[in-house]
């Protein structure tokens, strides 16, 4: 049934249909409606879940760690320092194999206190080991917060799922909910394949010496090249059942296109409108929408973009001394092409800046008319600022 | 059954179902750790040698009965000695450098008064009963730890006490406002209950003495020094100048001497201290005079600074050295002396300053420089040809080796109430072992009986108790790991208000609650002692430490200890001794 | 695309007026979008919410700069606040009010609509008399401003998201539909 809800409420319901046992989280604004209502559930039975509260989001992951090892279905929420702080437990997670499902709500990092949203909190943890996904709006929050159990739980590597602060985690559109009985048929209540079992006692994270961690990490590597093949698989039997699928990308009339917008979170939404506009003025531009950021989809994004004569990557985020993390990725993917597009890297919206349709067409506009990128880096709608004695 | 999750790939991740049990990390060991109580520094500083860092112990988990009951293994007069033993235990007390030392007289005095008030009967070994009888004459703390010790060893007692109440000086000599009558009953009444017979009002004189030797096995002479010594100057009469114990002890038989006027009191020991305050206290007024200076004073510094509040003044460096009769009252010619040099205990030597003197009118002269024995055949005698001479007592054997001890301030180099406690300890153990092994086996039993280095001895090390385990290293406060506790202010003595204090003989020390003393027993480093905190068991890495029931089941698993030496440096108490591996 | 911003202050529920009214015009049709200005919420401070509503899926993921109306919760924002900043020229201002504003200029060529939703707020006991609940009554002056959406709607949507009291905020939504007052559109003519 479609109801309206906030991004924050959807993914509250995805994680009350997928029967998670345990949730343990730390607040911090913008997550904090997700936790405020599953909290809630918790309390009244609307789900047969342990909240567990904690001091910080090192002992959130950390609670996780030994719950999923004691064979449950874990999720948390958290956003911008305090997925930072979770660093140390990212790592653990993945390399021990625990199928954690994590809700991150882009946000800012400070100094510069800022509870807006911006990328580079979850994009700069791109090499813990975790498959990250990123939504456009609160029916995609929802439907791929459920896939995201399915995967891990296939795999055996954490899932985060990403969604933009406020644009999306605190705005409020007609979602449809599933019934519970349909998402039972697609995520059938959790069986570990290892868990903690005092008649079957072992130890889990040992040491692990040169002559093995290789291969540990190579089994890992497998893992995340297997997530690519299998989300596809899970997106098949998802939408055979709710109609619904969005593709480790989404190309958006690429085919003819000689300019091509790439975006990611809710910034997709804005260019479509805007797309729209200039196709009907007979501009030959497409839009990818980068929905999975890991594993990193590079056939897919080669296959949308190598046609094209430039590429624009619009980057709500900054790897400083390098730039934009989705337009870095987008150039080592396109580098095993014969032929390349031009890529042209965008820096805009950061710390929660509104990305109008306006600034869209400005780096449309920008792309069409440059033959090459002036910068490594162009910094969309920068102020003069004035700089104190 | 979980169509989702069939035909997954294995994975490879870091699992292993090898246990760790195989790597005996036991074989790596060279340092070996032993669970070892070791001595507490309170213990070897107790005369009467009590088990401190367990009282404590106990103390702070509520036990105060099982603590109650260890004091009493080694001293029968727990409330007298929270009164007014002058605590030697908290001088050495290792948390003194750390904030300040634990204030163990004063929970010794709440676990013997939280027993009295509960009527509580101590549970305590007794060895089995012998067939030798035991003379005791006088019923000060010597004769009553003596009986209390022969008691225990299996011994029928008798004591012959010449006052109409048993006590000595404790109750005779002590003022009512430091050790109350009622407290010394109730201590008496317990000793009484282990069947010991008390007779009073019966003074034996030199020839009852020898019937006594042929009625029993061993006659112990524990008379003490009751009267003072005179001054020895001229114009010194019975008139002029009253022996300082013989007024106490008039006063305790609950006679008011009149004291109007100015007393001069001549002394700086505790006698003196409690002639002047019972002076004030009846309603006169009194100069202590003494021949050295404050510091010098044998008197607790706290006893001295009490009686200065309560209005008695003090004057130095005045030797007594004439009296005059001047009607009623007298003259006191004074001698004055000046400090030069050092005597052998670190005094500062007085000398005469020159000619100068000065003199001062007094109603009354009360001597307090010392005391003596009220008869002199009560003093061992000078031929010590086949005795026994030990720290606290000497036995002598008659014709038919029928031992005489003599003890408590007759043999005593430091005569005061736990040294005289000491005393009955040591002759009973010493008889004890002369009945069972013979005359020269009394030397090395007593030496394997010492409390750490010092002259203390342990009963209950003697009745082969469970802490003859522990060990006589005396643990220093280097070894005390005090990251683990926290600077935590001393209990403060509540006591009666000056005002409250000179008008009466009430007590001055008042009571603390149990919390209170629970509080302050917690503050106990426990030095050598394993109370169970569990840190070795926490910090071991190799899971080596095997806790137990109690304290006894607690034991390493040497297959895996790999000797790191980490249950010796986190445990905050040394009770884990780290020993090179043999061979 | 109609796009509508929402005065009001931190307790009022300006948010959840906001929200509601998503509700109700999701019931009766429409695609909607509601969100808060993404700052950070003090009680009696200024606040602002937006509306987006179109009969297809809505696209656009950005503030609401131009809005087509202004709906102001409490009229003394009006001393602080420029409620027209950006209005759409012919847009809707509906305000709380006891009495009409004397000055109409302020609101330019505009069309204005009052009602005075704290008394019919206090009248069904919401909220005190400090701070009133006001906002289903507002919901109720809004469908009869925008003649969207039904008043069936409007109380549905109040049924089934109002926590606490609802029949007397159903009661209070259908009081101030008939009370609303149309000042109707106020010309350039007018302000002379």
């Amino acid at each position: 049934m479609k109801r309206v809800l906030e991004g924050s409420h959807a993914v509250a319901e995805a994680v009350r249909l997928a029967n998670v046992q345990v949730v343990s989280a730390y607040p911090i604004t913008p997550q904090t409606h997700i936790v405020e209502i599953i909290s809630d559930y918790c309390a009244k039975g609307k789900m047969n879940a342990k909240f567990i509260p904690v001091e910080s989001e090192h002992s959130c992951l950390a609670a996780l760690v030994g719950a999923q090892s004691a064979g449950v279905r874990t999720f948390t929420a958290t956003s911008s320092q305090g997925l930072a702080l979770m660093h140390e437990i990212l790592h653990w997670v993945s390399a021990a194999r625990l199928p954690i499902v994590m809700v991150d709500v882009n946000r800012a990092l400070g100094p510069g206190w800022n509870i807006w949203t911006d990328q580079t909190d979850s994009l700069s943890q791109r090499d813990t080991g975790w498959i990250q996904l990123y939504c456009e709006d609160g029916q995609e929050v929802l439907d791929t917060t459920l896939q995201a159990f399915r995967l891990a739980e296939r795999v055996n590597l954490p899932v985060m799922v990403v969604l933009d602060a406020f644009f999306l985690s605190h705005t409020y559109e007609p979602v449809d909910v599933p019934e519970q009985k349909e998402v039972d048929r697609f995520l059938p209540s959790y069986s570990p394949r290892f868990n903690l079992d005092t008649r079957n006692p072992y130890t889990l994270s040992p040491l692990v010496t040169p002559a093995f961690y290789m291969e540990m990490r190579h089994d890992m590597a497998l893992a995340m090249d297997e997530a690519m093949t299998c989300f596809a698989e899970i997106e098949e039997e998802y939408a055979a059942l709710f109609n619904r699928r969005y593709g480790s990308v989404e190309a958006v009339t690429c085919d003819d296109a000689e300019i091509i917008l790439v975006t990611s979170g809710t910034i997709t939404s804005t260019t479509r409108l805007l797309l729209e506009e200039l196709r009907a003025k007979g501009e030959k531009v497409g839009l990818l929408k980068m929905k999975m950021f890991r594993p990193f989809p590079v056939e897919a994004v080669c296959r949308a973009l190598g046609r094209a004569k430039k590429v624009a990557v619009i980057d709500r985020n900054f790897s400083f001394g390098a730039g934009g993390v989705f337009a870095q990725e987008i150039k080592a993917a396109l580098y095993k092409l014969p032929v390349r597009p031009t890529v042209f890297g965008y820096i805009a919206g950061l710390g929660g800046r509104d990305v109008t349709t306006d600034i869209l067409e400005e780096i449309y506009i920008k792309t069409r008319e440059t033959d090459l990128p002036s910068q490594e880096s162009i910094w969309i709608g920068l102020q003069e600022v004035k700089y104190a004695n | 059954m979980n169509t989702p999750t069939m035909n997954l790939k294995p994975l490879f991740m870091p699992r292993t179902h090898e246990t760790t049990e195989g790597n005996k990390t036991g074989s790596w060991r060279y340092l070996r750790p032993r669970y070892e109580d070791k001595t507490s520094p309170c213990s070897t500083a107790c005369p009467a040698g009590e088990d401190i860092a367990r009282i404590e112990m106990l103390s702070a988990q509520g036990f105060f009965k099982e603590a109650w009951e260890t004091i009493l293994r080694e001293n029968p007069l727990p409330g007298v000695c929270g009164r007014v033993c002058f605590h030697p235990c908290e001088g050495v007390c290792n948390r003194e450098g750390f904030d300040s030392s634990l204030a163990i007289h004063t929970i010794e005095r709440h676990l013997a008064d939280t027993a009295a008030r509960n009527d509580l009967k101590p549970a305590l070994e007794k060895l089995a009963s012998q067939p030798q009888k035991i003379a005791i004459i006088g019923s000060g703390p010597a004769g009553l730890s003596a009986s209390w010790f022969f008691t225990m060893l299996g011994y029928a007692c008798d004591i012959y006490e010449a006052l109409s109440e048993a006590g000595g000086i404790l109750r005779w000599g002590i003022p009512e406002y430091r050790l109350p009558a009622p407290v010394l009953r109730t201590e008496i009444g317990r000793i009484e209950s282990q069947g010991i017979r008390i007779f009073t009002g019966k003074h034996i004189s030199e020839s009852e003495l020898n019937k006594l030797r042929g009625n029993y096995s061993t006659v112990f002479m524990g008379c003490g020094y009751s009267r003072s010594t005179p001054l020895g100057v001229s114009g010194e009469t019975s008139e002029s100048v009253k022996d300082g114990l013989e007024f106490l002890r008039s006063v305790r038989q609950g006679e008011k001497p009149s004291c109007q006027g100015l007393s001069a009191v001549i002394g700086g020991g505790n006698t003196a201290v409690d002639v002047a305050r019972t002076v004030i206290r009846l309603g006169g007024k009194a100069a202590i005079l003494y021949r050295r200076r404050r510091q010098d004073m044998p008197a607790f510094a706290e006893e001295i600074a009490m009686a200065m509040e309560e209005g008695v003044a003090l004057h130095e460096l005045l030797a007594p050295g004439a009296i005059e009769a001047q009607g009623d009252q007298y003259k006191l010619i004074l001698r004055k002396m000046k400090i030069e040099g050092q005597d052998k205990d670190g005094r500062g030597r007085i000398v005469p300053d020159g000619d100068k003197t000065s003199e001062v009118t007094v109603e009354r002269i009360f001597t307090a420089t010392g005391a003596d024995v009220a008869e002199p055949w009560y003093n061992p005698p000078s031929d010590k040809s086949g005795a026994i001479t030990l720290s606290h007592c000497q036995i002598k054997f008659d014709k038919e080796g029928i031992p005489l001890v003599y003890g408590g301030d007759l043999t005593n180099v430091t005569k005061n109430v736990t040294q005289a406690i000491a005393s009955g300890k040591q002759a009973a153990m010493a008889i004890d072992t002369y009945f069972q092994q013979g005359r020269d086996a009394i030397e090395s039993r007593l030496a394997s009986c010492r409390v750490g280095d010092g002259l203390s001895l342990s009963m209950e090390v003697y009745m082969q108790g469970a802490r003859r385990l522990r060990s006589s290293h005396i643990v220093q406060p280097e070894e005390i790991n005090t990251d683990y506790f926290q600077f935590e202010a001393r209990v403060v003595q509540p006591r009666l208000l000056v005002e409250e204090r000179t008008g009466s003989f009430n007590e001055i020390d008042m009571r603390i609650s149990a919390n209170l003393a629970i509080r302050e027993a917690s503050r106990c480093f426990n030095c050598g002692l394993c109370n169970q905190c569990d840190n070795c068991y926490i910090f071991c890495p190799d899971v080596a430490v095997i806790r137990g029931r109690n304290m006894e089941d607690r034991h390493i698993n040497f297959d895996y200890c790999k000797g790191c030496g980490l249950c010796a440096a986190e445990c905050p108490r040394n009770a884990v001794t780290l020993e090179r591996e043999g061979l | 695309m109609i796009e509508i911003r929402f005065h009001g202050r931190g307790g009022q529920g300006t948010v959840v007026l906001t929200t509601l009214l998503a509700h109700g015009l999701f019931k009766a049709g429409y695609e909607v979008q509601s969100f808060p200005f993404f700052g950070v919420e003090r009680r009696g401070a200024p606040v602002e919410a937006y509306l987006r509503l179109d009969k297809k899926k809505i696209l656009a993921r950005t503030n609401v700069t131009a809005p087509d109306h202004v709906v102001v919760q409490d009229q003394t924002l009006l001393n602080s606040i420029d409620v027209t900043k950006g209005l759409k020229p012919g847009g809707w201002i509906l305000l709380n009010c006891s009495t009409p504003p004397s000055d109409m200029s302020r609101f330019g060529n505009n069309r204005v609509a009052i009602v005075d939703a704290g008394r019919i707020a206090l009248k069904h006991k919401l909220g005190s008399r400090t701070s009133p609940i006001v906002n289903t009554a507002m919901m109720g002056a809004f469908a009869r401003m925008m003649e969207t959406p039904p008043m069936k709607d409007i109380i549905a949507a109040i049924r089934e998201e109002v926590p606490s009291d609802p029949e007397a905020n159903v009661a209070a939504a259908q009081e101030a539909y008939q009370e609303v007052v149309i000042l109707g559109l106020i010309t350039s003519e007018d302000k002379k």
